[in-house]
């Protein structure tokens, strides 16, 4: 009667963590399988069938979608390649800034004493909330050539005006301007936390050995924010590749179409025209070459911290 | 298996790329007043649900005239629902798409009927006309609006053309009439000169670089004689189409009564400063009018091509999904002769009914300023051509409208590029 407890077996033990893992997985996985991987499996599809979305049936087409994308005289050829050059020169002008700024502005806010660094936290943070449509009228109001407040300020200085939205390269800057305003406070909040993070004791040994602020810099914060600062790059660059609001609303893609994104030509194919076999096709290999840029930054990261080690 | 997480990472990234790519997607501007239609058409056939995109300042009028029918007779009830107007048509195809939830009656723009009489999804309106609707109670443009083919596809509400708005007070302060518009080129020319002052940034006539020059484009083209699609080929080369684009650019640095790099909305926040006078823009406008307090007027759209009346316009029209229950079509019939004599609800929100018992009346005239106006221009309408795709046409058009306009490309050589794009659009 008296038996002592057997201790639960290491193996069971095993066993019902792991069930308790999984089970703390599982409302992710079933949200995933859902809403990612299920619609990723039926894009796929979509894409390989003459989908129209009113037509009553839509024939299996094999990669005659993707065929026409890459057929040099398409139409199709020249929306996803016009749309898809577009928008890599905005992923090119705003990741870019939108990390340097980002933690420049955490360095600065972290310098500053705890009251007013909270303040400005919030300040800088706050455009991250609102909606692109509004982030949109707002600049829109600011960077009318005839009527705007900008040009209103140019002007009475003497200078003459300039047309933010209608000519290049001033439509790009307006754009990459406008988006960095926006959604530059969340990588900053990034920044100050992973600032946080870095060891004190470290500044103060390098105080010891004679390190300038420079060095501190170069030497103890970059290396220690490293893989915050991968993060924040591939984030960047993902939010920049799905830019489509701030075109869509402040330029209507002009002049002409240089500022027509990938996006928009996808949203009108699929929704405008209805073509949602081929608009598939072409979120796919969006997708897929936003992955090889992914792999790639990390691949660039990774080589850079083994050539350290080896160092 | 570090090379394995590695691989999961990288696939991690990848969906997050494609989730962000699905919701940025939906990131216009959307307010929703009104059921999206989680119920389609029910089993009773005395009951109907009827779909509108009517979420602006128009909804409540039509509410109106539905509740007007619903108290008037006993017999069926209609259940109105307001779909927001930037999902409407992705909400109306995702209905037909999966075959269920669909509205009983829904409305449609007069240049989507062609599309989806093509698929195969609307009725043939000759089910329902007869005793108690027949073509004759409807203004002829509005009929041939709806008509694909010489079949009717759908039962006119409304013609909404391009109309002229101008600014009384500046009219007045120019030394002209301000209760006289101008009716042709030659007198738009001229007043837009003596409104003009570009020492104080004061313009007689802003030209836009981008909408509505959906709608501008095609009067002046077709004022010129001319049209954008004709015998199977886009026309984007031709005389009316090249005189109508360099007549706009004229406006702009010829006779520099506009100023230049007119942005998205541009003309329409100079026209509400009072730093523009003259408007050329939908009857959708009149609310932002109103409530900007300018005093206005509104007129037909003036000759500004060189050979005949004209105005390009749209309309809204109550079609009938193929698979609607032939049960319903009786109740569908009652309510839309209903609203055939009742429309002048509609007419209150600055619209003109296409209804001759509603546009006849003397009621009408008296509604508000603009609804007559509107149905002024009934009579000499054109709509967008019956051609699949037409949108991926007017893109490159547009495109080249907007370079040409903003002066950064010779008018012939934009136009020839989207001729080029347009006919290999269509061609696929």
């Amino acid at each position: 009667m008296d038996e002592v407890k057997q201790p639960i077996s290491k193996a069971k033990r095993d066993r019902r963590s792991k069930l308790t893992s999984f089970l703390f997985v599982l409302p992710y996985l079933i949200m995933f399988l859902a809403f990612l991987f299920f619609p990723l499996i039926y894009g796929i599809y979509i894409s390989l069938n003459d989908y129209n979305l009113l037509a009553q049936d839509h024939p299996f087409i094999g990669f005659d979608n993707y065929a026409r994308i890459f057929n040099p005289d398409s139409a199709m050829f020249t929306l996803f390649f016009d749309g898809l050059w577009n928008t890599v020169k905005f992923v090119v002008f705003s990741v870019p800034l939108l990390v340097i700024i980002g933690l420049a502005l955490a360095l600065l806010l972290n310098s500053l004493p705890g009251k007013i660094r909270g303040l400005f936290r919030t300040i800088y943070f706050i455009p991250y909330a609102i909606s692109v449509s509004v982030i949109s009228i707002l600049f829109l109001w600011i960077l009318d050539t005839n009527s705007g407040l900008l040009n209103n300020f140019l002007m009475n200085l003497g200078f003459d005006p300039v047309p933010w939205l209608t000519r290049q390269p001033f439509a790009w800057i307006s754009l990459v301007g406008a988006t960095v305003w926006w959604t530059l406070g969340f990588n900053m909040i990034i920044f100050i936390n992973a600032l946080n993070e870095v060891p004190e004791d470290m500044y103060e040994a390098s105080a010891i050995d004679g390190a300038t602020a420079w060095q501190k810099f170069i030497h103890i914060t970059l290396p220690s924010i490293r893989p915050i600062m991968l993060f924040v790059v591939i984030t960047s660059t993902i939010a920049s590749f799905n830019v489509y609001g701030q075109p869509y609303l402040m330029t209507r893609g002009g002049p002409g179409d240089s500022t027509e994104v990938l996006l928009m030509g996808i949203v009108d194919l699929a929704f405008e025209q209805r073509e949602l076999g081929i608009a598939s096709a072409m979120a796919l290999l969006m997708s897929l070459i936003m992955i090889a840029v992914s792999i790639v930054q990390f691949k660039i990261s990774n080589r850079n911290q083994e050539g350290r080690k080896a160092r | 298996m570090k090379q394995m997480k590695k691989w999961l990472g990288t696939l991690f990234v990848g969906f997050l790329a494609l989730v962000l790519a699905a919701c940025s997607g939906n990131s216009g501007v959307a307010d929703n007043n009104g059921g999206s239609g989680e119920e389609g058409g029910s089993g009773d056939s005395s009951e109907i649900t009827l779909w509108a995109p009517f979420s602006g300042p128009d909804g409540p009028y039509m509410k109106e005239i539905v509740d007007g029918y619903n108290d008037s007779q006993e017999e069926y009830t209609v259940d109105f629902q307001i779909v927001p107007q930037t999902e409407y048509y992705k909400n109306v195809d995702l209905a037909i798409n999966g075959e269920k939830n669909m509205p009983d009656v829904m409305i449609m723009h007069g240049d989507q009927i062609f599309t989806y009489a093509e698929k195969d999804v609307l009725r043939n309106m000759d089910d329902i006309m007869g005793d108690q609707i027949s073509e004759e109670e409807y203004h002829p443009s509005a009929i041939e609006g709806a008509s694909v083919n010489g079949e009717l596809y759908g039962v006119p509400l409304d013609i909404h053309p391009l109309l002229f708005y101008w600014n009384k007070d500046m009219f007045e302060a120019a030394g002209l009439d301000p209760e006289q518009p101008p009716t042709n080129r030659d007198e738009f020319i001229e007043y837009a000169q003596k409104l003009t002052d570009k020492e104080n940034n004061q313009w007689g006539y802003a030209v836009p670089t981008l909408w509505p020059q959906e709608f501008i484009f095609p009067t002046i083209v077709n004022q010129n004689g001319g049209e954008l699609y004709k015998d199977g080929e886009v026309q984007f080369t031709s005389d009316a189409v090249v005189e109508a684009l360099q007549f706009e650019k004229s406006l702009i640095e010829e006779y520099e009564v506009s100023p230049k790099d007119v942005q998205q909305d541009g003309e329409v926040t100079l026209f509400l400063q009072g730093k523009s006078a003259m408007q050329l823009n939908g009857p959708w406008m009149l609310e932002q009018w109103e409530e900007s307090g300018i005093n206005y007027g509104v007129a037909p759209v003036p000759q500004l091509g060189t050979e005949q009346e004209g105005v390009y316009a749209n309309s809204h029209n109550f079609v009938i999904p193929q698979n609607t229950d032939d049960a319903k079509l009786d109740a569908i019939t009652d309510f839309l002769s209903y609203v055939g004599d009742n429309a002048i609800s509609w007419a209150e929100s600055g619209q003109a009914p296409a209804s001759k018992a509603v546009y006849e009346s003397d009621e009408f005239q008296e509604v508000n300023e603009q609804s007559s106006q509107v149905a002024k221009q009934f009579d000499y309408v054109s709509f967008a051509p019956d051609v699949d795709n037409w949108g991926l046409a007017t893109s490159p058009l547009m495109e080249a409208v907007n370079v040409a306009l903003l002066g950064q490309k010779d008018v012939k050589e934009a136009l020839e590029e989207a001729q080029q794009k347009a006919s290999q659009a269509l061609e696929e």
